[in-house]
C-alpha cells in the first residue's frame, strides 16, 4: 500500500546496506571457519568466562558457528542452542530487509512487545541454566 | 491525611499517563538523520506540538489506542527498536549491555503497539544510544582483551 517503486539503479542503492552487511558477516564467518576455534590460543577465552568462571549465553558460539560452517548442526546445538536460533533468525530478519530496501517497502508491523520481553528472559533463563547440573545439557 | 495530596497526580483532565517522569526532549529530532533505510516517513512528526497536547488528540491516533495501529497511520513507520543490534551484542558477549538493548527494543514496540508514538521515539533513541555504547564498550573492551592476550602469550612463551 505506501510502497514506492524503485526502478534500475536505485534499486541496487537501496540494496547497499544489506548487502554491505552480508558482506561483513560473511568475512566474519569465514574467518571462524577457517581459524579453528576448537584450537586452544587461535582465540582469547571469553571475558565473562575469564573474570568469573561462568559461562555467559554466548559462550560456545564461535565453536558453534565454526560447526555451522562444517555442516555440523548437531554439534552447533550442543554447544550454544541460542546461536543457532539466532542465525536463523538475523538471516530471516536480513532477508525481510534486503527485500524491503529492494521494493522501498516500509515496515508497518511491529514484533509483539511480549515476544521482546521473552527473548531477554530466555537469553537470561539460558545463562544462569547452563551453569547449574541441571542444565548441564546447554553448557558449552 | 492520605486524602489530601490525591488531587496533583489523579488530575480528572488526563484520561492517559501523557510522559514517564522526565521532560520528553524533542524526540522526533535526532530520527531523521539517523534513519537510513526509510524513504521520508511522516510528515506529519515534526509540526505537532508534543508537549501540551493530550496524545489522542493527533490524527495518527484516530483510532483506539489498542487496535491495530497499522491503519490509523498510512504515512507512519514504527520507530528502529535496534533489536538486531541488540542481538548482535549479546551473542558477541557483552552481556549486561545485550539483554538491556533487548529489553529497549521491547518497550519500543510496546508503546507504539499501544499508540504511544512520542514515547516509542524517545525509547528507539534510548535504544540506538544503548546500542551505540554496547558497540563502542564491546570494541573498546575486545581491544584491551586481545592486547592483554597477545601480553601474556608473548610473555608465557619463553622457549621462543
Amino acid at each position: 500500500m505506501t510502497t514506492h517503486p524503485l526502478v534500475g539503479t536505485r534499486r541496487f542503492l537501496g540494496l547497499g546496506e544489506p548487502l554491505a552487511t552480508a558482506a561483513l558477516a560473511g568475512v566474519a564467518v569465514g574467518a571462524v571457519a577457517l581459524v579453528d576455534p576448537n584450537e586452544p590460543g587461535h582465540y582469547p577465552t571469553c571475558p565473562f568466562l575469564a573474570l568469573t568462571g561462568l559461562y555467559c549465553p554466548g559462550c560456545g558460539s564461535l565453536r558453534a558457528v565454526h560447526a555451522l560452517t562444517n555442516g555440523d548442526v548437531t554439534t552447533a546445538v550442543g554447544l550454544n542452542v541460542l546461536t543457532v536460533l539466532a542465525v536463523v533468525g538475523l538471516s530471516l530478519l536480513w532477508a525481510r530487509w534486503a527485500w524491503r530496501s529492494w521494493t522501498g517497502a516500509r515496515r508497518t508491523t511491529v514484533a509483539p512487545a511480549a515476544l521482546l520481553w521473552s527473548l531477554s528472559v530466555v537469553v537470561v533463563v539460558f545463562g544462569v541454566l547452563r551453569n547449574v547440573p541441571i542444565g548441564g545439557a546447554l553448557a558449552p | 491525611m492520605s486524602d489530601t495530596g490525591s488531587n496533583d497526580p489523579y488530575d480528572p483532565n488526563r484520561p492517559s499517563q501523557p510522559a514517564p517522569g522526565t521532560p520528553p526532549p524533542p524526540p522526533a529530532a535526532p530520527q531523521w538523520g539517523s534513519n537510513p533505510p526509510a524513504a521520508p516517513d511522516q510528515p506529519g512528526q515534526f509540526g505537532q506540538p508534543q508537549y501540551g497536547q493530550p496524545q489522542y488528540g493527533q490524527p495518527q491516533y484516530g483510532q483506539p489506542q489498542y487496535g491495530q495501529p497499522q491503519y490509523g497511520q498510512p504515512a507512519g513507520s514504527p520507530p528502529p527498536n535496534y533489536l538486531v543490534w541488540a542481538i548482535v551484542s549479546t551473542v558477541l558477549c557483552c552481556l549486561p549491555l545485550g539483554v538491556a538493548s533487548i529489553v529497549f527494543a521491547a518497550q519500543v514496540n510496546g508503546k507504539y503497539a499501544s499508540g504511544d508514538v512520542a514515547g516509542a521515539q524517545e525509547s528507539s533513541a534510548r535504544a540506538k544510544k544503548f546500542a551505540i555504547w554496547s558497540a563502542v564498550v564491546g570494541l573498546v573492551v575486545g581491544a584491551l582483551y586481545l592486547i592483554t592476550f597477545v601480553v601474556l602469550a608473548r610473555n608465557s612463551d619463553t622457549s621462543y
